[in-house]
C-alpha cells in the first residue's frame, strides 16, 4: 500500500468513525445550542378510512373508531339536510329546527325533564343544522351508553318542540337579528358574500323578522320530518367501545325505523357573474377600516390544490413568516393583521380573499401593497427558503387531523358525507412534497387575476378616502380606476337595502 | 400570553377539587437530585404534551417581596447564557452595573417615598423632585440599557421552539405553584428536555427591571382597571386575617416596584431546585428513553442544602361575620365566603359534592333562585381546597328590580335545607355520575392529563388522581348535610355586597348571556388582553382554550365556551386562522 493510499484510508475510516461514532456521542451529551440537536423524521401513517367503516343491514354507514383509555363514548350523527333546503320565506327554519330538537324535550319528556335526564346521566347531547348538514351527538360514560342512546334516539326521531322553548328561541334569534349592523365584521362577511355569490344563492339569503315570525311549530315537525330518518344518516362513533357489540345496539335502536332514501337535492351553486371593481359600506363610527381583496377561487378536487396552498401559505397565510404580514405589519406598520385564504369549495367554488385592518387613513396604502403582492408571487419564482418552510409546517401539522379518536371518525364520517376518496389522506403529504417553486409561480399565475379582483372597504368612508396625508400618491380613488360603488346598510330586520345614494 | 396562562388556571381551580380517572398509569422515577419524573405513553398522535411544576407560589413569599413567584415566572422565558444573548459575556457585565446602578436609584426613591408619606411632596414620581444625582443615575441606566439591547435577542426562547414546531407554550403561577407547559412534535422531545433544563441550569435573569414593569402594567390591566378587580382584591384581604392567601398572586404594586434582582434569585435558589420540581410527559414516547433524557439533561441540576422553606402562618380562626358593601361597574351582586377545608381533608369530599348540588343548569341554586323564584339572573357555589386553607363560595346576581340582599337571603334559604333534610338519592348520583364522567373528560387529551397531573402534583402527590374517585364516591347524603351544619356558620363568613356604581353604563353583549359577572368580569379582561396578543399566539391561545372547554367541570363550560367565541372573534377580525 502506497502511502498515498494509506492517507486515502485512513480519512475514509476516519469518516466511517465519526459516522457511526457522532451519535453516540451526541446521545451521551449536552449540545452547546438546540440548533445542533439531530432529529429523526417524524413517522405517522394515518388511520385507513376502510378498516373503520361498518355498514348496518339498513344499509347505514358507521364509522366507529375505539379508543379504550378512558369509559367514554361519543355518539356523533351526519344528516342529510340543511338550510339550503328550508323555504326562502322560512329563512332560519333549519337552524330552530336543529336547536330546538334539543332544547324542545324528546320522547315522553317534556323539556325539563329531558335536560334533567341528560344532567343525570352526565351525557353532553347536542343538536344543530348548518347550511349543508345537520349533525346531533351524545357523549356519555361507556356504563351509561344505552340510556345515552337512548335520549339521543328519542331526540333524533321523537322531539317534543315545545311551544314555549320555541318561543323563547324566536326572541332570542330577533335579539341578535337587531346587532346585525353593529359590527364591521358582520357586515364584512355578509357583504363579501353577496358580492361574490350574487343575492338569491341559499348563503345569502337572509332571515328576516317576518320569515322568523312566520315559523311554527308545525314548520319545525314538518322540517324535521322530512329530513331525519336512517337514509340520511351517516354514523361516527368513537371512545370506549367494541364495534360489534356497539353495531347491535344501534341495530335494535333502529329496526323499526322505515329507511327512506336519501336527500337527493344537489347543494345549488351560485349563478352570478361576478363585477369586478371598488365596493364601500361607510360606517362612520370606527376608525378601523376593514378590506377583503380577492375573487372566487376553485373547488376541493382540484388537483393543484397542493401548489395552490403552499402559494397562499408563502403569500399572506403562514403568519409572522408570509409575506403579507411581514410587509403590511412588520415593515410597514400599516396594520395589525394581514391575512390571505384560497378557499376550496366542497359544492361550489370557494374564495381567494386578502383580508386586513387597518386605520381608516392607511386602508388606500396597505390594499396598494396586497396588490403589489399578488403581483409580486405571480412574476417571480418564491424562495427555497420560503418553499421549505411552508412545506414542512403542512407535513408536520397533518397528524393533527387524526388527534383524537372523535377528530378522526368525523373527519371519516365528513369525508364519505361529501363524497371525497379516502385516498388523498394517503397522499397528502408526498403532494405538499413534490410541489416546486416552479409549481407555485404557474398556479400564481393561473389561479390569481389581478385584473378580476373585488375589493370591499367596510369604515369610514370619508377618511378612507381622503388618504394618508403622509402619503398622497395613493388613494383609494386610484386604485379603483373605476370608482366605487357604494353599498348603504340594509334595514336589520327586513333586510331591505335602501336605493343607494 | 403568560398573562392568559394565570387566567386558566383561575378556572381550573376555582372549580375545586376534581376527582380523577380510575386508573391512569403513570410511570414515575426519582433521580438522585431528588427531580420527580412522571410518564404516561399514549402512542397515536405524535405529539408530546410536556410540562413541569415547581412546587411553589405567592403563598411561599413574604411581606415586601408579594409578587416575586409570578414575577420569577416572567424570568423564566428571558433566556438563559445561551439562549437570548449575542455576547454572554459583554450581557453578563452590563447585568451586573445596572444591579448596582439600580441599588443605588432605589435608594433616592425610598428617599422620595419618605418625603412624600411626610407630606413634604406631592408626587414621589414627580422629576422635579430627584435629586441631580438621581437623574444621572437613570440617565446612565438607560444608556446601558440601550447597549444591552443590541446584544439581546427578543423572545429567542419562544422562537427557538416555535420553529421546530412547538406549540402552546406558557406558564402559570397560583397560590400554591407554578407550571410551565408547552407541545412538541415526538420526533423533537430532546428539544424539550435541552430548553426546560437550560432554563433551570443555566438562567440569566436579564431585563429584569423591565419586566418588572411589564407585570405591575399586568397588574394595572387585570386589576386596577377593571370595575370589580380591585374589590375582589379587597376582599380576600378582609377573608383571610392572618394567612399569605390574603395577599394577591400578582402582588402588592410597591413590592412589584421594589423587588430587587437579588431578591428574585434567592427565590429561585430556594424553590427551583430538582428535589421542589416535577416533570410530567404524556403523548408519544418511550418511556426508557424519556428517562434516559432526564437522566442527562436534569441529572446536572444539583439538590438544594436545605429542603425548601414552607409557609407557616395560619388563618386565624374567624370569630365574627365580616361584611363589605362596594359601589362598582357591575350588576348588583353578592358573595358570600365560607373558611372551610383544604385540600386533601377528609371533609373535602363532601363539600365539593354539596357544591355541585347547588350549582349548573339543572342545580339547586339555579331551579330556586333563578327559575322559581326568580330573584337572581345567575346562581352557583363550590368548595376551593388550596394547599394550606380552604374556602367555600357561593355567588349569585341579583336580577332587576331585586337587591343583592334578597339574592343573599334566598341562597342562606337553600344552605339551611341542606342542613336540615337530607338530599335525594337521585339528586346525590346525578352529581356523582357528572363528576365522574367530567374528570374522565377532562383527561381526553394528552394536555388535560398532563396539567391534571402537575396540578395534583404541585398540591398533594398525582397519585390522588387514582384515589380521589373512590372518596368521592362514597359521599352519602348524611355527610352532605354534616359538613354544611359544621362549616355555614354566620360568625366564619364574610359576604361581599355588589350595587351598581350608577355613574356607568351596562354592557349588553351577546357573548355574555348566561355567564355569572364574575365570569363576564374575566371575560372582559381577556377580551382586553386579546386585544394586545399578535395572530400566532391567538392561534396557540385558541388551541389552549379548545382543549381547556373539555377539561372544564360542567359548570364552567358556558364560561370556557364564551372564551373560545371571544378568541375566534378576536382571529376573525384579525384575517382568520391558520
Amino acid at each position: 500500500m502506497t502511502g498515498a493510499q494509506r492517507l486515502a484510508m485512513s480519512c475514509w475510516m476516519g469518516l466511517i468513525f465519526v459516522g457511526l461514532a457522532a451519535p453516540a456521542t451526541v446521545a451521551q451529551s449536552i449540545p452547546a445550542h438546540p440548533r445542533d440537536l439531530v432529529f429523526e423524521d417524524l413517522t405517522f401513517e394515518p388511520p385507513e378510512r376502510a378498516a373503520h367503516r361498518h355498514e348496518l343491514s339498513n344499509g347505514g354507514v358507521v364509522y366507529i373508531v375505539p379508543d379504550r383509555f378512558l369509559p367514554l363514548v361519543t355518539v356523533s350523527v351526519l344528516v342529510r339536510t340543511g338550510a339550503y333546503l328550508e323555504p326562502a320565506d322560512k329563512a332560519g327554519l333549519a337552524a330552530l329546527t336543529g336547536s330546538q330538537m334539543r332544547a324542545g324535550g324528546a320522547g315522553e319528556l317534556a323539556p325539563a325533564a329531558f335536560d334533567e335526564e341528560a344532567a343525570f346521566l352526565a351525557a353532553e347531547l347536542s343538536s344543530n343544522i348548518g347550511d349543508t348538514s345537520g349533525s346531533a351527538s351524545v357523549n356519555s360514560l361507556t356504563k351509561d351508553l344505552d340510556a345515552s342512546l337512548d335520549l339521543l334516539f328519542d331526540m333524533l326521531r321523537r322531539p317534543r318542540f315545545d311551544q314555549d322553548r320555541l318561543d323563547l328561541a324566536k326572541s332570542q334569534v330577533l335579539q341578535q337579528m337587531e346587532r346585525r349592523n353593529d359590527s364591521t365584521q358582520s357586515i364584512e362577511v355578509r357583504e363579501w358574500r353577496r358580492l361574490l355569490r350574487g343575492v338569491d344563492h341559499f348563503s345569502t339569503i337572509p332571515s328576516t323578522r317576518a320569515s322568523i315570525e312566520s315559523i311554527t311549530r308545525d314548520d319545525l315537525v314538518a322540517f324535521h320530518r322530512e329530513f331525519y330518518h336512517p337514509g340520511n344518516f351517516i354514523f361516527a362513533v368513537s371512545g370506549d367501545v367494541e364495534p360489534g357489540d356497539f353495531l347491535s345496539r344501534l341495530e335494535a335502536r333502529m329496526a323499526d325505523w322505515p329507511v327512506r332514501a336519501a336527500v337527493a337535492t344537489p347543494v345549488p351553486k351560485p349563478d352570478h357573474d361576478l363585477q369586478p371593481g371598488l365596493y364601500a359600506v361607510d360606517k362612520d363610527d370606527v376608525n378601523q377600516g376593514r378590506v377583503v381583496i380577492g375573487h372566487l377561487a376553485t373547488m376541493r378536487d382540484n388537483p393543484d390544490r397542493y401548489a395552490l396552498m403552499v402559494m397562499n401559505d408563502i403569500l399572506g397565510g403562514g403568519g409572522f413568516s408570509a409575506r403579507l404580514l411581514t410587509r403590511i405589519r412588520s415593515d410597514e406598520g400599516l396594520a395589525y393583521s394581514a391575512y390571505s385564504s384560497f378557499g376550496f369549495g366542497t359544492y361550489y367554488p370557494g374564495a381567494f380573499r386578502v383580508s386586513f385592518q387597518s386605520r381608516s387613513e392607511t386602508v388606500a396604502r396597505a390594499a396598494a401593497i396586497v396588490l403589489e403582492e399578488i403581483e409580486r408571487i405571480r412574476s417571480e419564482p418564491v424562495t427555497e427558503a420560503e418553499l421549505g418552510t411552508s412545506k414542512a409546517s403542512f407535513i408536520e401539522t397533518f397528524s393533527r387531523n387524526f388527534s383524537s379518536s372523535a377528530s378522526t371518525a368525523r373527519l371519516f364520517a365528513n369525508d364519505e358525507y361529501t363524497g371525497r376518496d379516502a385516498s388523498y389522506l394517503v397522499t397528502y403529504r408526498d403532494r405538499i412534497r413534490s410541489v416546486s417553486s416552479d409549481d407555485v409561480l404557474r398556479v400564481a399565475r393561473e389561479y390569481l387575476h389581478p385584473d378580476r379582483l373585488v375589493v370591499l372597504v367596510v369604515g369610514d368612508r370619508t377618511t378612507i378616502e381622503a388618504g394618508d396625508p403622509d402619503n398622497p400618491d395613493v388613494t383609494l380613488e386610484e386604485l379603483a380606476g373605476g370608482g366605487i360603488t357604494g353599498i348603504p346598510l340594509p334595514d336589520p330586520f327586513t333586510m331591505q337595502y335602501p336605493t343607494a345614494p | 400570553m403568560r398573562k392568559i396562562a394565570c387566567f386558566l388556571f383561575g378556572i381550573l381551580l376555582g372549580a375545586g377539587a376534581p376527582a380523577g380517572a380510575q386508573q391512569v398509569d403513570v410511570i414515575e422515577h426519582e433521580l438522585d437530585n431528588g427531580l420527580t419524573l412522571l410518564l404516561v405513553p399514549r402512542p397515536g398522535d405524535p405529539n408530546v404534551a410536556a410540562g413541569w411544576v415547581a412546587k411553589v407560589g405567592s403563598v411561599y413569599e413574604r411581606p415586601g417581596i408579594t409578587g416575586v413567584a409570578h414575577l420569577f415566572e416572567h424570568m423564566m422565558f428571558k433566556g438563559t447564557q445561551t439562549i437570548g444573548t449575542r455576547d454572554i459575556e459583554q450581557d453578563l457585565q452590563i447585568i451586573e452595573q445596572l444591579d448596582a446602578l439600580r441599588a443605588e436609584i432605589q435608594d433616592a426613591e425610598v428617599e422620595l417615598d419618605r418625603r412624600y408619606q411626610l407630606g413634604e411632596i406631592d408626587d414621589p414620581d414627580d422629576p422635579a423632585e430627584r435629586s441631580p444625582r438621581h437623574q444621572e443615575l437613570l440617565a446612565e441606566f438607560e444608556a446601558l440599557l440601550a447597549r444591552q439591547s443590541d446584544l439581546l435577542i427578543p423572545e429567542d426562547f419562544s422562537r427557538i421552539y416555535t420553529a421546530e414546531g412547538a406549540s402552546g407554550m406558557n406558564a402559570g403561577t397560583s397560590y400554591d405553584f407554578t407550571i410551565y407547559f408547552v407541545n412538541v412534535p415526538a420526533n423533537k422531545l430532546e428539544l424539550w428536555f435541552w430548553m426546560e433544563s437550560d432554563r433551570l441550569a443555566n438562567p440569566v435573569f436579564r431585563e429584569f427591571y423591565a419586566e418588572r414593569s411589564v407585570v405591575h402594567e399586568e397588574r394595572r390591566l387585570r386589576t386596577d382597571s377593571t370595575p370589580i378587580g380591585k374589590f375582589q382584591e379587597q376582599f380576600e384581604a378582609m377573608f383571610w386575617q392572618s394567612s399569605p392567601y390574603g395577599w394577591p398572586v400578582i402582588g402588592w404594586p410597591s413590592d412589584l416596584e421594589g423587588i430587587t434582582r437579588d431578591e428574585a434569585l434567592g427565590f429561585f435558589d430556594t424553590y427551583y431546585a430538582p428535589n421542589n420540581l416535577a416533570l410530567a410527559l404524556v403523548g408519544d414516547f418511550d418511556h426508557d428513553e424519556a428517562i434516559a433524557l432526564t437522566e442527562r439533561y436534569f441529572g446536572r441540576l444539583e439538590r438544594s442544602a436545605r429542603p425548601p422553606l414552607q409557609p407557616r402562618t395560619r388563618e386565624m380562626p374567624q370569630l365574627a361575620e365580616k361584611r363589605m358593601v362596594a359601589y362598582a361597574d357591575t350588576n348588583p351582586q353578592v358573595v358570600i365566603r365560607y373558611h372551610s377545608v383544604r385540600d386533601g381533608h377528609v371533609d373535602e369530599p363532601a363539600l365539593v359534592v354539596l357544591g355541585q348540588l347547588l350549582s349548573g343548569r339543572t342545580g339547586r341554586l339555579y331551579r330556586s333562585l333563578v327559575e322559581e323564584q326568580e330573584v337572581a339572573t345567575s346562581a352557583s357555589g363550590g368548595q376551593a381546597g388550596f394547599q394550606f386553607e380552604g374556602m367555600f363560595e357561593l355567588r349569585g346576581t341579583a336580577r332587576q328590580g331585586r337587591t343583592p340582599e334578597e339574592v343573599e337571603q334566598a341562597i342562606y334559604a337553600e344552605l339551611e335545607t341542606l342542613k336540615s333534610e337530607p338530599v335525594a338519592e337521585r339528586e346525590l348520583q346525578k352529581v356523582k355520575n357528572q363528576n365522574a364522567a367530567d374528570t374522565f373528560r377532562g383527561l381526553r387529551s394528552n394536555f388535560g392529563l398532563m396539567m391534571q397531573l402537575l396540578i395534583r402534583e404541585g398540591n398533594r402527590g398525582w397519585e390522588h388522581i387514582n384515589t380521589d374517585p373512590a372518596l368521592y364516591e362514597a359521599v352519602t347524603a348524611d355527610d352532605v348535610m354534616r359538613v354544611a351544619n359544621t362549616y355555614f356558620t354566620p360568625e366564619t363568613r364574610a359576604v361581599a355586597v355588589y350595587y351598581r356604581d350608577e355613574s356607568t353604563e351596562t354592557e349588553d353583549d351577546p357573548l355574555l348571556a348566561g355567564l355569572s359577572d364574575e365570569e363576564r368580569q374575566q371575560i372582559r379582561q381577556v377580551r382586553a388582553m386579546l386585544g394586545q396578543m399578535p395572530a400566532e399566539q391567538l392561534d396557540q391561545f385558541l388551541a389552549q382554550a379548545e382543549q381547556m372547554v373539555g377539561q372544564v367541570p360542567s359548570e364552567n363550560r358556558d364560561m370556557a365556551e364564551a372564551l373560545v367565541a371571544l378568541v375566534r372573534q378576536r382571529i376573525e377580525e384579525m384575517g382568520g386562522g391558520r
